[in-house]
């Protein structure tokens, strides 16, 4: 600090009757400092020439780089598309069941579809494709399918969406059936996994499943389901009906949930990825969703 | 004038200060107003419904934009998750925008459509029940709460004095139409015919019976980023 004596003031001075005159300095400032400062200026101006900068009446300065945001953008697509170029168009031609029968170009295949799962899907169907805790959402992971776990269905499932659609059966919920026909009803499906306390009941539901409200037409003779039920005429395309004779269940065990299943029905929406999709719904490319057909299917319950 | 004068006399100094600050906002702010490229042509788009404007003042409520964006930038890794980057005629009719920068959670702007309205149930309940190393808080008041919508004729009015294009008709009939999208099986003609077709019209919340606050909130959630018609959008470069 230079003695204060031989600085300039700016010839503000406070308290002076104290005897203790308090000055403001007038140092000037440090050289690095000052020689920054004026360099940023000049890169403003640099920046203000070469890039676009100052709004106008009616646009703005463009920048004599032409240099754009959403160029950039286009050209990083294009770049990251030419790198995955070769291995890309290999799956793009070979179909699904060739792809699965070459090791290492499955194994590629399945690592994309792994991480595109993780963003997309893992939401409704658990990382991994194990499940998640709120009913309504299947897992992935076992071989106990809704629409059929080969891979071009998979594929299908992926690019058009599915809705599963159980009609409900009770009055008042948009049913025809009294509380006590749809206790009858619970009561036969929990016997179709040995659940069943009541046996009177379980046979009048039997009748019923069979007969008056035609539970069979979709989830099979046998309740096992609309892709592996041996009802003649049993709708096609698969509308997804589920095994009811398994522990496995899409909504959860319980004999409440159960009866509420059959009570309210029931209306589970897996969304469309691709073709099947409105505009802005189509999130994957075809490409992308050849790659989670070969991940889901090589999950554990491919068919 | 030295800066002496100035210092020593108040009203100066903030008479100054007030023209220094506004000829900066001038400048950026003004030109804004004349640019035309700002905001892109693009066909779809269009005023919230009435059902979909109070669900975004549910979302402005509850904080959500304290965790999401709604605001793709255009980078190769955002497009590859969230999906085509936003454009500003996308949120031309918002007051005030919802483009944020803190993200939490995952960005919105194009959440429409990507998950079903039963996902959207058991993950505002709990969102831990569908992903369970999820941070965000459960919301299940929503579904409990009846929606209040007496005042909702005077929220277009107010949108619409400040340039959203709500018409006579729109707003007289803005309470029918909030009912008919609320609910799987009501006539919805006049709700297509003064909003569009693509209006999707659903039980949001599964509850037939009552419009809860968690209907409208979701009616917004699953039209974000469905409107413009990207088949149609021509990239300007920018
Ligand atoms: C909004 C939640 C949701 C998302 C996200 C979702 N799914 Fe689904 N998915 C479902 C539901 C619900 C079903 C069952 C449909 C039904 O109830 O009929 C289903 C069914 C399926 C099935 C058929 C299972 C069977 O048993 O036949 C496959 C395969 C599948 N999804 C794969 C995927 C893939 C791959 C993705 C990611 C691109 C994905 N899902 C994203 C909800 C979702
Ligand atoms: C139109 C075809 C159809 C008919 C008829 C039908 N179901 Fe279903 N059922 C389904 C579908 C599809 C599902 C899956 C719902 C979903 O994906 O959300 C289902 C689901 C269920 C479930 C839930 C299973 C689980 O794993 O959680 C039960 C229980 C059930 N049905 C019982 C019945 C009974 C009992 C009847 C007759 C009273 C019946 N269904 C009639 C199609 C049908
Ligand atoms: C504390 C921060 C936080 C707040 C507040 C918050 N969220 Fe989230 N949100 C998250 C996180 C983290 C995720 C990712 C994990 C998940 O899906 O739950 C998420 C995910 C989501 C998703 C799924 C996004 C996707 O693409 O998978 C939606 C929709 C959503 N939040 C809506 C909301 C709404 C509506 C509100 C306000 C009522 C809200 N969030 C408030 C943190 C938050």
């Amino acid at each position: 600090m230079a003695d204060q004596h031989d600085v300039e003031t700016t010839g503000h001075q406070w308290d002076s009757e104290e005897g203790y005159p308090l000055k403001e300095f007038n140092n000037p400032l440090p050289r690095w400092w000052l020689y920054s400062f004026y360099a940023t200026v000049i890169w403003a101006v640099v920046y203000w020439v070469l890039y676009p900068a100052w709004p106008m009446l009616d646009g703005y300065t463009k920048g004599m780089l032409g240099w754009s945001m959403h160029q950039e953008f286009a050209q990083d697509s294009k770049a990251a598309l030419a790198q995955k170029k070769a291995s890309n168009d290999r799956l793009e031609k070979l179909s699904l069941k060739e792809i699965a029968r070459d090791n290492s170009l499955l194994q590629h295949a399945m690592s994309g579809g792994k991480a595109i799962f993780g963003d997309f899907c893992a939401p409704c169907h658990g990382s991994g494709g194990v499940g998640v805790k709120a009913g309504g959402f299947p897992t992935l992971a076992d071989d106990d399918w809704l629409f059929g776990g080969d891979l071009d269905t998979i594929y299908e499932t992926i690019d058009k969406g599915r809705d599963g659609a159980m009609p409900a059966h009770l009055q008042g919920a948009g049913g025809a059936f009294s509380e006590a026909q749809v206790n009858d009803l619970t009561e036969y499906v929990l016997s179709l996994s040995k659940r069943s306390q009541d046996a009177a009941a379980a046979q009048r539901g039997d009748q019923l499943f069979h007969g008056e409200a035609g539970c069979n037409g979709c989830h099979g003779d046998l309740g096992n389901g609309s892709i592996k039920g041996t009802v003649a005429g049993s709708p096609a395309p698969p509308v997804g009906a589920p095994n009811l004779t398994d522990a496995v269940w899409l909504y959860g065990s319980d004999p409440a949930v159960v009866r509420a299943s059959i009570a309210k029905g029931r209306t589970g929406h897996m969304p469309a990825w691709g073709s099947g999709a409105k505009e802005t719904g189509k999130r994957l490319t075809p490409l992308q969703i050849k790659q989670l057909a070969l991940y889901v299917h090589g999950l554990g319950g491919g068919q | 004038m030295k800066h002496d004068t100035i210092e020593r006399s108040i009203p100066l100094m903030v008479i100054l200060t007030l023209v220094l600050i506004s000829i900066g906002g001038i400048v950026e702010i003004v030109p804004l107003f004349f640019i035309k490229s700002t905001i892109e042509k693009v066909e779809g788009m269009r005023p919230y419904t009435p059902l979909e404007l109070v669900g975004r003042d549910i979302y402005i409520r509850e904080g959500c934009y304290n965790c999401h964006s709604q605001m793709i930038r255009p980078f190769r890794d955002e497009a590859e998750r969230y999906g085509h980057y936003s454009l500003a005629a996308e949120s031309m009719y918002d007051h005030p925008f919802q483009w944020g920068s803190k993200r939490t959670g995952p960005d919105l702007a194009r959440i429409g459509g990507k998950y079903s309205n039963m996902w959207h149930q058991a993950h505002m309940q709990h969102p831990q029940s569908v992903v369970p190393e999820s941070v965000m808080p459960s919301y299940p008041w929503l579904k409990k709460s009846p929606l209040k919508y007496e005042d909702i004729e005077k929220r277009m009015q107010v949108l619409a004095m400040v340039g959203v294009p709500y018409s006579a008709e729109q707003i007289a009939n803005a309470k029918k139409d909030l009912q008919a999208q609320a609910s799987a099986s009501s006539d919805a003609s006049g709700l297509s015919q003064r909003y569009g077709n693509k209006v999707p019209k659903d039980d949001f919340d599964g509850q037939p019976d009552q419009i809860s606050e968690l209907d409208a909130l979701l009616a917004y959630l699953q039209m974000l980023g469905t409107l413009v018609d990207f088949s149609s959008y021509q990239a300007q470069a920018r």
